[in-house]
Formats: C-alpha cells, sequence, structure tokens
C-alpha cells in the first residue's frame, strides 16, 4: 500500500539532491551576494527534506497509497498513439496524419469505424480551418 | 477616474470583443455542462486561440469560459448527479433531489439566476476593493512579494486535505520547473541542457494544457468513464415564482458573499466556497430538515458561492499577481502572453484594463443568465455525446495550441509530458495546484528575494524585522500546519467517541 509513496519520496529525493549538487556548480554571486545556484540550492534542499520526511512518514505508516491504474492497456495504447502522431509532426499532410491518427485513437477507444470516421473527419477539418486557414499556424 | 471607467466600458462595447465574449461564454457553458470538462481545462486548451487578437478579445473569450463554464457545471450536477465541475459538488446535493421530484427546470432556473447573482456579487466585491488592495499593495518591497508568494503556495498546499506534505512536494517541483531557463538576475543558462528552446524557460501554456487536458483524459479512459447517464427527458418550469425568489434572497446573498470571501483566499475556489455556504444556508435556514432534498434555498446559496468566487479569486489575481484557484493560474499564463503583468501596478499604470475587466465579466453575467435559462434544454442534450469524442477533441486541440504558442515542437513533448506527469500525480493523490503555483511563482520569489537580499546586504535577520513580511511568514506556517492540527482534533474527537459508552 505504501510502495507508490515511497517511489515519489525517492524520486523527489533525487531531485533535491540533484539540484543542491547542480546549484552547488553554478558560478557564485559578487561580494557575496547570491548567486545563480542560490535558489536552486534552498529549492533543493528543501525539496530533501520534505521527500525524507514522506518516506519517514509512510514508513511509520501513518499514510501511504497505490498507485491503481486500471485499463493500463489503453492507457498505454493511447499514450503510444499520440507519442507517434507528436514524432510524424512537421512531416507535412497534417489532415490525413490527423484524420488517420484520430480514426485510429477512437477504434482503440471502442467506437465503431463508422462514428470513428465522422468525428475524426470534423474535428481534423475544424483544427485545420481554424488554425491552420484562420490564424495562419502552419501545421504542415 | 471616470475617464478611465468610459475607457474600460468603450474598449468592452467594441463588437469584436462582444463577440469573443459571447463565444467563450457559449464554449465555456459546453465545457461546464459536460462532466469531466472543467473551466480549467478549456482556459488551458482554448488559450492558445487568443494569440492573434487584442488582449481586450483574447481575454473576452477567456473570461467568458471561465465564467460561463462554472454556472454550467450545474447543469449535470442537477440532471445527472454527477457535477460538471469541482464548483459544482454542492448543486448537486440539492438539485438533483429537486430533478427527482419533476422539478429539473425549476431548479436549472434557479442555477442560472443564482449563479447570475453571484456573479454580479463578486464583481461589485472588485470594483470597490481592488483598487484599495492594489494601492495598499504598491507599499510591498522584494521582501513582501516574496512571502505573498510563498504563502501563495503553502496556502495551496495546505488545501491539499491529507496530503499536505504531497503537495509541498508538488509546489517544489513547480518551483523547480521555474529554474529552467536564463537566471532572472545574471542571465546564466540553468538546466537548458545545451537547448535553445530551454531559454526562456518552460513554457507555461503547454504544461497547463498536458497537467488539465491531457492527464484529465487519460484518467478518464484509465477509469472508462464513458458511460453518462442520460438526463431527464422533461424540463418542466425553468423560472422560480416571486414566493420562491423571495424564499431564496437571503440565501442567494450570503452564499454570494460567502463565495466572493473564500474566492478571493488563494487557492480556495467555489468547491470550497459553495460547500461552507450550503452549510451556512442550511444553518440558518428554518426548514433544515429540506437541506440534501431538495431545499430551493440550499441549491441557490451553492449556486450563489461558486459564482462568488469567480469575482472573488479575480480580485487577488490582478491585485497581487497570487492566482485565487486553479482556473485563474492558468489565467495570468494567458495574460503574460498577452503582455500584461498581473499586480499592483496593473492598477497604477493601466486602469482603463481593470475596467475593461470589470465590465466583460458583468457583460458575461448577464450572458449567463440567458445562456442558463434558454440554454438549459440544449445544454441539457449535449449530456449524450459519447466521451471518446470529447477525449478525442481535447487531445487534437491541445495539441495543436501547444504547438501553436511558438510554432516549437518542443511545446508538444512538455505538453506530453506534463500530461504523463498530471496522470501519475492523479493516481498518485498528488495535488496538481501547488505545481501549477510553483511554476507560475518561481521567477517572482526567486527574483525578490534576491532582490530583498541585495538590499539588506545578504542580512536574512534584516528582512525579517518587515512586518508585512513577517505576517505573510507566520501566515504560510499556519497554513501548512492547519491541516495537521485538524486531524488531530479529529482524531481525538473519534478517539473519545469510541471510548464512550454509547460508542
Amino acid at each position: 500500500m505504501k510502495r507508490s509513496d515511497i517511489v515519489a519520496g525517492g524520486l523527489f529525493l533525487a531531485l533535491g539532491i540533484a539540484l543542491l549538487a547542480t546549484g552547488a556548480a553554478f558560478p557564485p554571486g559578487v561580494g557575496g551576494l547570491p548567486g545563480a545556484g542560490f535558489f536552486p540550492q534552498i529549492i533543493g534542499g528543501v525539496t530533501a527534506l520534505l521527500a525524507g520526511a514522506l518516506i519517514v512518514n509512510t514508513r511509520a505508516g501513518s499514510a501511504g497509497s497505490r498507485i491503481e491504474i486500471e485499463n493500463i492497456r489503453h492507457v498505454a495504447g493511447a499514450l503510444g498513439l499520440l507519442c507517434l502522431y507528436l514524432l510524424l509532426w512537421g512531416t507535412g499532410f497534417f489532415v490525413i496524419r490527423t484524420a488517420v491518427f484520430l480514426l485510429l485513437l477512437l477504434t482503440f477507444l471502442g467506437q465503431r469505424w463508422i462514428s470513428a470516421a465522422v468525428c475524426s473527419t470534423v474535428l481534423t477539418v475544424f483544427a485545420y480551418l481554424a488554425f491552420d486557414m484562420g490564424l495562419n499556424v502552419s501545421l504542415e | 477616474m471616470l475617464a478611465e471607467v468610459l475607457a474600460g466600458l468603450l474598449a468592452v462595447l467594441d463588437w469584436q470583443v462582444l463577440a469573443f465574449l459571447c463565444a467563450g461564454v457559449c464554449m465555456g457553458a459546453v465545457f461546464g455542462a459536460l462532466p469531466g470538462l472543467t473551466a480549467t481545462m478549456g482556459v488551458a486548451v482554448l488559450t492558445p486561440l487568443t494569440f492573434w487578437v487584442s488582449p481586450e478579445q483574447g481575454l473576452a473569450m477567456l473570461l467568458g469560459i471561465y465564467c460561463g463554464a462554472i454556472p454550467a457545471g450545474g447543469i449535470p450536477a442537477i440532471l445527472i448527479n454527477v457535477p460538471g465541475t469541482p464548483a459544482s459538488i454542492a448543486t448537486s446535493w440539492d438539485g438533483y433531489a429537486l430533478t427527482r421530484k419533476g422539478q429539473a427546470g425549476l431548479a436549472l432556473g434557479i442555477n442560472a439566476l443564482a449563479s447570475v447573482t453571484g456573479q454580479l456579487a463578486s464583481i461589485l466585491f472588485l470594483s470597490f476593493l481592488a483598487f484599495p488592495i492594489a494601492r495598499f499593495a504598491l507599499q510591498f518591497g522584494p521582501a513582501e512579494y516574496f512571502g505573498l508568494a510563498l504563502l501563495g503556495i503553502s496556502l495551496m498546499a495546505g488545501v491539499s486535505g491529507r496530503h499536505v506534505l504531497k503537495g509541498m512536494l508538488s509546489g517544489m517541483l513547480g518551483l523547480s520547473l521555474a529554474l529552467v531557463g536564463l537566471d532572472p538576475m545574471t542571465a546564466y543558462p540553468r538546466y537548458t541542457f545545451g537547448l535553445s528552446e530551454f531559454l526562456d524557460g518552460i513554457s507555461f501554456i503547454p504544461v497547463m494544457i498536458g497537467l488539465f487536458g491531457l492527464a484529465e483524459v487519460l484518467v478518464q479512459v484509465s477509469e472508462r468513464r464513458a458511460g453518462i447517464r442520460s438526463p431527464a427527458a422533461t424540463i418542466g418550469r425553468v423560472i422560480p415564482n416571486a414566493s420562491e425568489c423571495k424564499s431564496m434572497l437571503g440565501a442567494t446573498f450570503s452564499g454570494a458573499t460567502v463565495g466572493t470571501m473564500v474566492g478571493a483566499i488563494p487557492a480556495a475556489g467555489g468547491d470550497i466556497g459553495s460547500v461552507i455556504a450550503w452549510e451556512q444556508a442550511r444553518r440558518t435556514s428554518p426548514d433544515k430538515a429540506k437541506f440534501g432534498k431538495g431545499s430551493l434555498r440550499g441549491l441557490a446559496a451553492s449556486c450563489a458561492a461558486c459564482n462568488g468566487a469567480i469575482g472573488g479569486a479575480m480580485t487577488t489575481m490582478l491585485t497581487l499577481g497570487i492566482p485565487g484557484d486553479a482556473v485563474s493560474a492558468v489565467l495570468i499564463g494567458a495574460l503574460l502572453i498577452h503582455g500584461i503583468q498581473p499586480g499592483p501596478l496593473l492598477f497604477a499604470n493601466r486602469q482603463s484594463f481593470v475596467f475593461s475587466i470589470v465590465f466583460l465579466m458583468a457583460f458575461a453575467s448577464l450572458l449567463i443568465m440567458a445562456v442558463g435559462i434558454l440554454g438549459a434544454r440544449p445544454l441539457a442534450r449535449i449530456l449524450r455525446v459519447p466521451a471518446p469524442w470529447l477525449w478525442a477533441g481535447i487531445v487534437l486541440f491541445g495539441s495543436v495550441g501547444a504547438y501553436a504558442l511558438n510554432n516549437a515542437v518542443a511545446d508538444l513533448w512538455a505538453m506530453f509530458a506534463a500530461g504523463i506527469v498530471g496522470f501519475l500525480f492523479r493516481k498518485a493523490q498528488i495535488p496538481l495546484g501547488p505545481l501549477v503555483l510553483g511554476l507560475i511563482l518561481g521567477p517572482m520569489m526567486e527574483s525578490n528575494l534576491r532582490r530583498a537580499l541585495i538590499l539588506s546586504r545578504g542580512d536574512w535577520t534584516g528582512m525579517l524585522a518587515r512586518p508585512i513580511l513577517l505576517l505573510f511568514l507566520v501566515g504560510t506556517v499556519l497554513a501548512l500546519l492547519w491541516p495537521l492540527i485538524q486531524r488531530r482534533r479529529a482524531t481525538r474527537v473519534s478517539g473519545n467517541q469510541d471510548a464512550s459508552p454509547d460508542a
């Protein structure tokens, strides 16, 4: 039950230590005044302290929860499709690329082909008209 | 002053500004009426659409979305017992009970009227109190601004319920992300990894779209919240009669006052305000037993409060530059993109713009009356839109909007990463609000702390001699300790009940 809080605490602790270490490498301020590493070190120190408190608190048993991701296959699939879509960004053919992405996403999420096709076409055309033609954002 | 008021009014009376306001209110109503879509998400996802228009037009649309989404959040709360936005939780308690009694139309009408009353009351608060608050804030030096930012983040972490420690860590992550880019004092590049895209820091809007748009879609996909119950087929009478209006008057105004006050507290929004107002109305009402079973007073109080919080949150945001709730946090990002820095200097240098905001909110309230009463039936119908269609729309418009900000693919990946972080945070019950606040307030905190130290020649004790800063620091400690004290008290009370022979 406590694993997720301990993992989160560990990640935040690592972040705090990293900020402390990297902050020390930044140039110091002139005349004893704070330099570029001053604030990162404060943030790093406080983060490490709070992360330590979270770990101790969780181990003591007063708090803790487990991340439960239902339908992980759907979440991972949706993220994978979006990742692929973003990787192909800028390769041209915005309308076709987007319509295919939405069609695949909608059918993957359980929509019928026909309704997915209608929805993906409408959304793609609307986005293209609004941004590319209306606002002159080059989506290609 | 009168000239500034007139200039503010004239700027708003431009037909294009009014058209953007109408569009914003309608889009906000759709976002609010659909469970799962929130005002925060609406403002975050649609902010990129405002980059190409004047600040007045852009702000008109965003304020329209904000002011339209909150009252519309009451529609699904009333019709299907599912709050459209977190602020409408208390609305469902009496609103859905009225629907079950066959009075759905009346509940929707009260929602519209009380919401407008709440918003107008909070606009009065904004009009009369914002200028004195801003004048007072003009006395703030760098040390006070640092203290204020610290208090804002602590308050948001403090209202994270049982997860105060996680809320504080979330705020620290936001502050860490705000470190990326050029050092505000020496322009030394920090955590840019040699990439020029990071020199200006992490773009705020793509992160917001990821945290509130993509993450919400992933949560809904994970929980398969695709099936939404169909609303009641018959709506019935919408306008309350004179005696009903008279009976709700006190509850409406007390709800509006409570909501405005709560909304003005950084981090406390309409969700907290409406619950407090509902409870306040119940305690002072002669018919306590009806509350939760279809009380018109309870419904009016909660609707007025969750809308009253809008003006309260805007007052804090505009005068101090500290967001009153998550939506105003996103609005700050949008204003910054339009070159407007919220804070006391806005009141000193751009008074007419402040009055434009007041008039925009007032006109939005009147539009909401029309949308709420005339659009109750059509808005009830959009509840039947399949959830995957909405998910696809949010993913597409979120992506295109994030890209449109700078025509930069890096912003798309910032949105993608923020979406995953937001999803994992939601699942691990780590609040997102402090992260957002940390990201917004980080540069302000750092530069003001360093300026204060330069002014006091590195003497920390000299800084602490400033009474306003001391007040903010005491507030910060109280904000963080209060939930712990409350929890300890609750544990003691439950322990006493367990030990009593009646238990």
